[in-house]
């Protein structure tokens, strides 16, 4: 072995071994560049085989018929390098590339066949024996043929691809690419064309070379496609973690959302339509594949929130705020569903909405159950309310009484008067009236009696607290009476007007009422007095009722609020407890402090209502 | 059918059933007078009201059972009825027990009160006659001797006058003049009015 059959035969087998790999990448991973560059590097293989040939050729025949067959190689790997650079970096003007392969194709299969011995030669005379790397090769002697211009000539529209493809990777920002494919390969080949250029012209005297150039090449070559695949399979390894950390992902959201009845939807601003997941159409009650639009969306709220879901919308476009509302949805089967939706808007560069995204989960149940548990309270506190009016119906039937026995008692003495002597008509009609009167003020306790047993929807309004106590003190007035008790009253004067319901407010005022009756019960004549007040602190009306009974043990103050506990013998121990649930329900506040020298005051503030 | 005199005195709080039962009483041709408190009732009221009251159980201050037990701490014995606006069973006994005539429940009926008036104006009549006839009888007594009285005394005990002759250590004969002086001096036509009058002073004892 020399070293001309070593680095020949080192050449092809390493040609052959790119072809091999790449070759198998393009099979296995169908794409273009690698089935191009293996058949390059075939062609390649071939070059070097027949180079070593020619370096061994005995005779002038046998060397012009190898010249003729290199031919062959040659264009597969010119054609093959063209179709690689034009795959793989997308560059080189497709023109000049089918000019390369049209000149080659036409000097080395066309005109080389035709003409004898090949296409360089028009005769070899004999063969000259020359060393080279330290061993004696075959070169030929003879003349020159004049179609060897056409093999230079696409050697140069070659370097003419090349060059721009280089340029337009370059351009493209990849210049390291652009440099070592590009530059390197139009290097190599300027290199191989030009000792064969100046082989033919009997400046050198030396075997052809054209194998090591184009090995430089496709090394250059191969070496771009490795660090692509190498780059490849790092990204498709990092692609495969995120995927399965996305997968991960959305696995949990989609738990998350379905535990959480999430519904999903995103709607695209310039395309109007709307893309929500299944969770989020069955809610509203549409088709699995009805395309739906914003008119649409709105369609499935309830006519009642449809203009302030709209209004929020539009706003939320303007903004570019979150969006976050509740609103009901009406299905077409009647059914209402409440919705809480959230929805983040989402912008191009220039600050557009592109998309709105949002979030909606099905609160109808707990909307049910919540007002459902409005319901029960409402009942609950209707129900203590019977209770105490019920406490109060001996004094409330005195009241009631009053007015009955005036009227039937002027009714009774009319009649008398008319059957003694036709009765005087000034005093019929000072009856009459007063008959009137009586029974107006009958029909007003009836009234407070109705309004404090209806049994209705909360309904605030603005309402006097001086004037609702003056209403519930009317009731008790007998009750104060029977037990001997006094009450005074202080209420300060231009006091605002709160928001509540009416009747709620006075039940508290009659639990507060008759829990400190209950409470100076049992005390001296003489201090069974009560004072309740009016007056306005920091912006709330607050009432206070003041008795002077036993007090409360301290640490009773707060327990008395809960549920169950009472100091009565009858009684649930529930007044308190719905009191402070309906002032707590007002926005104010009920509490118990213990007076410096004798008894309980019961407090409740509530806030004060702006200017109507 | 009013005796000159005679009123019935209301004392109710409410100002409507005031007015209105005092017309009614009217109607009938009573004379009532009308309170708003028991206190201006009882700063009114003469030594010897005739008449009686009509009082309401439910009154602020001093209720109708208490003003009753004041009447009958100031010795009056006026009649009194209680109206009440709701059945009160313990307080209806002890309005009883205190001497209430009647316990009559609002709305009342004009005959069931009117009725109610006139026994007990009736009443007050009767108890004003006999405290008539007892004062009477008293200042009878009190113009007999101590002899005289204890002569009477015997008599209205039903013993002979030898027996009270003997009792007093007297004769027989001077029983007779001062049996005679007291048939004179308490104007007793027979043993039998005197034995009445007796009673009525609470002289005998049954």
């Amino acid at each position: 072995m020399n070293w001309v059959t070593v680095v020949w035969l080192f050449v092809a087998s390493a040609c052959l071994t790119l072809s091999g790999i790449h070759l198998l990448i393009g099979i296995r991973q169908p794409r273009a560049s690698y089935l191009w560059f293996a058949i390059s590097a075939a062609a390649c293989a071939t070059i070097a085989a027949f180079e070593l040939a020619l370096m061994d050729a005995d005779t002038p025949a046998r060397y012009g018929t190898l010249v003729r067959w290199t031919h062959v190689p040659i264009f597969a790997f010119v054609a093959s390098l063209i179709l690689f650079v034009r795959s793989e970096l997308n560059a080189g003007s497709p023109w000049l590339a089918a000019a390369v392969i049209a000149v080659r194709g036409a000097a080395s299969l066309v005109v080389n066949f035709l003409r004898s011995p090949n296409l360089n030669y028009t005769e070899i005379t004999s063969l000259r024996h020359v060393p080279f790397l330290g061993q004696m090769v075959s070169v030929a002697e003879g003349t020159t043929s004049g179609w060897t211009r056409l093999g230079e000539l696409s050697s140069l529209v070659f370097l003419a691809f090349l060059a721009d493809a280089t340029r337009t990777v370059w351009r493209r920002g990849d210049r390291r690419k652009a440099i070592f494919v590009g530059g390197g390969a139009a290097l190599c080949v300027l290199f191989g064309s030009l000792s064969s250029a100046l082989i033919h012209r009997g400046v050198l005297s030396t075997p052809y070379m054209v194998s090591i150039p184009f090995f430089a090449v496709l090394l250059a070559m191969s070496y771009e496609l490795t660090s692509d695949v190498l780059r490849a399979i790092d990204l498709s390894r990092r692609l495969g973690m995120s995927e399965e950390a996305l997968r991960e992902r959305e696995l949990q959201a989609a738990l998350a959302a379905r535990a959480a009845n999430l519904g999903y939807w995103s709607w695209d601003v310039a395309s109007g339509d709307f893309w929500m997941n299944d969770r989020a159409k069955e809610v509203r009650g549409f088709g699995a594949v009805e395309r739906i639009d914003f008119e649409r969306f709105l369609e499935s709220v309830h006519p009642d929130d449809r203009e302030e879901f709209r209004h929020a919308v539009r706003e939320s476009l303007g903004s570019g705020g979150e969006f976050n509302r509740d609103y009901r949805v009406l299905r077409p089967d009647g059914e209402i569903r409440w919705i809480v939706s959230l929805g983040a808007v989402e912008r191009d560069e220039s600050g557009r909405v592109t998309r709105v995204h949002g979030v909606s989960i099905d609160a109808t149940k707990r909307r049910l159950a919540e007002i459902e548990a409005q319901r029960r309270e409402a009942e609950f506190a209707h129900l203590s309310r019977v209770a105490i009016v019920g406490e109060l119906s001996g004094s409330i039937a005195h009241e009631l009484n009053q007015p009955l026995t005036a009227i039937l008692s002027n009714a009774q003495a009319a009649q008398r008067f008319l059957s003694q002597n036709g009765g005087n008509l000034g005093e019929l009609r000072e009856i009459l009236q007063d008959i009137v009167d009586e029974d107006k003020l009958a029909g007003e306790i009836i009234r407070r009696l109705r309004g404090l047993l209806k049994k209705g929807e909360v309904d605030l309004q603005r309402l006097d607290l001086a004037e609702a106590s003056a209403d519930v003190l009317k009731l008790m007035r007998t009750d104060f009476v029977d037990r001997g008790i006094s009450l005074k009253t202080e209420l300060a004067g231009d006091l605002p007007q709160v928001l509540a319901d009416r009747v709620q407010i006075q039940q508290v005022l009659l639990n507060l009422l008759t829990n400190a009756c209950d409470a100076v019960a049992g005390a001296e004549p003489q201090e069974r007095r009560l004072l309740l007040r009016v007056d306005l602190s920091d912006g709330f009306v607050h009432v206070s009722l003041a008795d002077r009974g036993a007090g409360l043990p301290a640490e009773e103050i707060e327990r008395v609020f809960e549920p169950f506990v009472t100091t009565k013998s009858q009684g649930l121990g529930l007044g308190l407890t719905v009191c402070r649930t309906i002032i707590t329900a007002h926005g104010g506040r009920l509490w118990a402090t213990n007076n410096p020298d004798r008894g309980a005051t019961f407090h409740f503030e509530l806030p004060a209502a702006g200017a109507p | 059918m009013s005796f000159s005199g005679e009123r019935v005195f209301v004392v109710d709080d409410d100002p409507g059933v005031r007015k209105s039962l005092a017309r009614l009483l009217r109607s009938a041709g009573l004379e009532p007078i009308a309170f708003e408190s028991p206190q201006e009732f009882l700063r009114t009221l003469g030594a010897e009201p005739a008449g009686c009251a009509i009082l309401d159980v439910t009154m602020p201050g001093l209720d109708g059972l208490t003003l009753q037990r004041e009447l009958t701490s100031r010795g009056s014995e006026l009649p009194v009825i209680f109206l009440t606006g709701h059945g009160d069973v313990p307080k209806s006994v002890q309005a009883m027990k205190g001497g209430a005539k009647d316990f009559l429940t609002k709305p009342v009926d004009d005959e069931v009160l009117l009725d109610a008036v006139r026994r007990a104006l009736e009443v007050d009549r009767a108890g004003r006659e006999s405290r008539r006839e007892r004062t009477e009888i008293q200042k009878r007594l009190a113009a007999l001797t101590p002899r005289e009285r204890e002569v009477m005394e015997g008599v209205v005990a039903g013993r002979l006058n030898k027996q009270i002759a003997s009792d007093l250590g007297i004769s027989e004969k001077t029983v007779k003049v001062h049996r005679g002086r007291v048939m004179e001096k308490m104007a007793a036509s027979s043993v039998a009015e005197l034995v009445r009058m007796a009673d009525r002073a609470a002289l005998r004892r049954p």
